[in-house]
């Protein structure tokens, strides 16, 4: 069941708009809130953006996951999305990823990937292992970021290379977010964003102690109030 | 043949306020589900938001002037020009009702972040406000001209 499309102009207004990216310090609301208005959505929905969600979030991935697993998970949601511009954000997401590993590889010294290695996601890995020692792959013109992105490598400017590449997920959702006011897609390109937010602020030193003493006093539930130290 | 066209003067009386009632509900619905939202993100401001999203309710009304100004004893001679004019005009009322919810929400979306554009944000939803005015002036204009008013 689809979800009433009043519902999306309520949800979409109770949110919060993202901040710029790198300059808000912290995503406009918390997990818990925004989990809490996106209680609205059918549970069809909601499964369609957890489903988006765990492909696209490093953190949903379930640890020692090979390539593989990441590549059939990936192209399995791909089948289940009816929705052709959520293939579409889905897809170039991906196809950024798939960059980035082709950089990594080049960079550790691989030789181009064989046609029957399983490495990256979309139309464009055979177009990459063909173009192996071009420094953007031939992908400069859809990918105008990748040469930059091999340079961060290059010089092992890990900070610069997750800034560009947050930039340009967040600046690819942006594209879409002016064509979908009060919609699913809306709802899935705000999730996503927060998610981007969200990421980046958790490099932030300060917000990182905070939230891991917020995860310790989650974790030792009513037994937070035990002091295990003499208090002077 | 006759009663058919009867029937379809009928129609066309009662059209605006049909259509125009629909709309006012659609447009008000859209526009309310956005203020039910910006109250959820916002500490203040709550009656403008609910005062914008009672915007659309004037469709209704428009409707309802049409139809007593087309309200007269339908004969084989007027009932189609009633219905045309009845009609149309409830479906330029109903099209404008719902589009006005819709720059209302939007307008309540953009208003509860930058509370220093409210008024400038209600600008669109003015403008579709005009277009249903033209179509409400115009229509009282035509009916004038079909046989056996006041």
């Amino acid at each position: 069941m689809k979800t009433n499309s009043d519902t999306y102009v309520m949800l979409l207004t109770s949110l919060p708009r993202p901040g710029p990216l790198f300059i808000a310090k912290r995503p406009p609301l918390s997990r818990l809130k925004l989990e809490q208005r996106l209680r609205v959505l059918t549970p069809e929905d909601a499964e369609k953006l957890s489903l988006i969600e765990k492909v696209l979030s490093w953190s949903l991935l379930p640890l020692g996951a090979s390539e593989e697993d990441v590549l059939n998970r990936s192209q399995k949601a791909m089948e289940q999305l009816e929705d052709k511009t959520l293939r579409d954000i889905v897809k170039t997401r991906l196809e950024i990823r798939t960059c980035v590993a082709a950089l990594r590889r080049r960079e550790r010294g691989e030789p181009a990937p064989t046609a029957n290695t399983v490495w990256g996601f979309g139309g464009k890995v055979g177009r990459i292992a063909a173009s192996w020692a071009k420094p953007g792959f031939g992908m400069d013109a859809a990918f105008p970021w990748i040469q930059q992105a091999g340079t961060c490598l290059q010089n092992g400017d890990a900070l610069a290379l997750e800034r560009l590449l947050l930039e340009q997920a967040y600046r690819n959702l942006d594209r879409y977010a002016g064509f979908h006011i009060f919609d699913f897609v809306a709802v899935a390109i705000y999730v996503l964003k927060w998610g981007i937010l969200d990421r980046w602020a958790r490099y932030d030193a300060d917000i990182a102690k905070e939230r891991f003493g917020s995860l310790v006093l989650a974790g030792l539930g009513s037994f937070a109030h035990i002091s295990f130290e003499k208090e002077s | 043949m006759n009663e058919f066209i009867v029937t379809l003067g009928w129609v066309g009386i009662y059209a605006p306020v049909a259509l125009g009632a629909i709309a006012s509900a659609i447009g008000c619905t859209t526009a309310g589900q956005a203020s039910i939202g910006a109250i959820l993100d916002t500490e203040s401001g709550y009656g403008r938001y609910i005062g914008m999203s009672a915007f659309p309710s004037t469709f209704v009304i428009y409707g309802i002037v049409v139809m007593f100004t087309l309200n007269r004893q339908v004969t084989p001679d007027n009932g189609g020009g009633l219905f045309a004019v009845g009609l149309l005009s409830g479906i330029a009322f109903l099209q404008c009702g719902i589009q006005q919810g819709r720059a209302c929400a939007s307008a309540i979306n953009a208003a509860k972040e930058k509370p220093e554009i409210f008024g400038l944000s209600l600008a669109p939803a003015a403008i579709v406000e005009g277009f249903a005015v033209f179509a409400f002036v115009f229509a009282l204009v035509v009916s004038a001209g079909i046989t056996g008013g006041v």
